[in-house]
């Protein structure tokens, strides 16, 4: 596989700078050239299935724009933008790149990688795992790199739920709880101080079970990161866990509430914030 | 090797076009969905019912209730497309069957189901982006 790639981290991943940037070093570590690309900017659309037109035109320009890139090689983060590539965009397009998922070059690569992980962890941790990515089988591929860590423990679990990751299943808020009790129950059982989680919508609707349960909820990147003596901080789980509108205001700063914009942030991100995960 | 379609629409057309060629309603993708427990009368639904009710939304007909619950549930589980013997990615057939349902693909009345994207979208993604890049890298990666 080539050395340069685009790596197309996707929309809804920008609430967690952290994993973003996690990412982008670990594909450095193993040696290669990233042009990062996402934001609403280079949307795949799938959320658009209310709006074919928009969702038409999201995806011809995200393709184009891509093809522009010239580095022949896409590299996914988000399953959904993924799915959405292979089943609709790259049905109608004329799309210039193979396309892979992050995992899968990053595992290709664990050699590489496994020299990078210097700093041992000492965690016990259960992988959270939902089933329904079928175009790539992710959680055994993200056990490896786990298992690179020196000192990491990782639990064995059977425990997957359905969805391809929690947002999925945000729209059917019963399954949601299931999933999350699931998980609750199978990292207390196996005594894991840590979960972790592969998706980006998954880290965002787990975080704040720190705030009620007794283990830790980490991306992976941010495992592998560490372990290579990169800091990261995980700007949004803070924010989740301020608990009461005052404290979330002051976690997370009026220099970027004006950022953010201040009717935006108080009528569609604080009311984010202050959900609390259903268990 | 057919060409490749011009448009998304042209696209869906030759999609839906093939599977209703090829569904036999059999009802296989319906009894591996992790998913029916959580919709109305779904438990105990007749999966060749439901799935008829499917292909109808796709013929831009209004489908059974029973389509509608199994539409309103779908969380992209997987599970139908390795349940199928004939080969269809009946994943993107219950979700071609939502668009149809939300009326994108030109059903009218009042649509049997909403359109999944948040409040504010885009506006939110931005804004969270000013919080977690940096300015140079919302103009070298986001633009
Ligand atoms: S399993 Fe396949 S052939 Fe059977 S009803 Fe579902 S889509 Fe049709």
């Amino acid at each position: 596989m080539t050395d340069k790639v685009t790596f197309w981290y996707g929309c809804n991943v920008v609430r967690h700078g952290d994993i973003i940037h996690s990412a982008i070093a670990l594909l450095e570590a193993v040696g290669i050239e990233v042009t990062p690309a996402g934001g609403a900017g280079y949307c795949c659309g799938t959320a658009k299935d209310g709006n074919l037109r928009a969702a038409e035109g999201m995806g011809k320009r995200t393709v184009e724009k891509f093809n522009e890139h010239g580095t022949g090689q896409v590299v996914s983060w988000c399953p959904s933008c993924y799915r959405h590539m292979n089943a609709f965009m790259g049905e109608y397009t004329d799309t210039q790149f193979q396309l892979s998922h992050f995992t899968q070059l990053l595992h290709a690569r664990r050699d590489v990688l496994a020299i990078k992980l210097t700093n041992r962890i000492e965690r016990k941790v259960l992988l959270h795992k939902h089933f329904g990515f079928h175009e790539v089988d992710v959680n055994p591929l993200v056990e490896d790199l786990l298992r690179l860590i020196p000192g990491l423990e990782l639990v064995e679990t059977e425990t997957t739920v359905p969805g391809h990751m929690c947002s999925a299943l945000s729209r059917v808020p019963a399954a949601l709880k299931d999933a999350t009790r699931a998980v609750c129950d199978a990292a207390n059982g196996a005594k894991a101080d840590t979960v972790a989680t592969v998706f980006h919508s998954c880290q965002r609707l787990l975080c704040a079970l720190e705030g009620s349960e007794p283990f830790k909820v980490v991306n992976y990147v941010n495992l592998l990161t560490e372990s290579m003596g990169m800091t990261t901080r995980d700007d949004y789980k803070e924010w989740k866990l301020a608990g009461s509108e005052e404290a979330v205001v002051a976690a997370v700063g009026n220099e970027r509430i004006a950022a953010m914009g201040e009717k935006l942030f108080r009528d569609s991100i604080l009311p984010e914030l202050l959900k609390q995960p259903s268990k | 090797m057919p060409e490749k379609a011009a448009t998304l629409h042209a696209h869906l057309d030759d999609f839906i076009k093939d599977t209703l060629s090829r569904c036999t309603r059999c009802g296989k993708c319906f009894e591996a969905c992790p998913m029916t427990r959580y919709g109305d009368g779904l438990s105990k639904a007749d999966p060749k019912t439901v799935v008829s009710g499917v292909l109808d939304w796709l013929q831009q007909t209004p489908g059974n209730e029973e389509s509608v619950q199994w539409l309103k549930v779908c969380t992209q589980s997987s599970r139908c497309i390795e349940a199928c013997p004939e080969g269809i990615n009946a994943m993107k057939m219950v979700r071609v069957g939502q668009m149809s349902a939300m009326g994108s693909l030109g059903l009218q009345g009042a649509p049997a189901l909403s359109g999944r994207e948040a409040k504010d979208f885009f506006r939110v993604i931005n804004a969270f982006s000013e919080t977690q890049m940096t300015p140079d890298e919302m103009a070298r990666w986001q633009r």
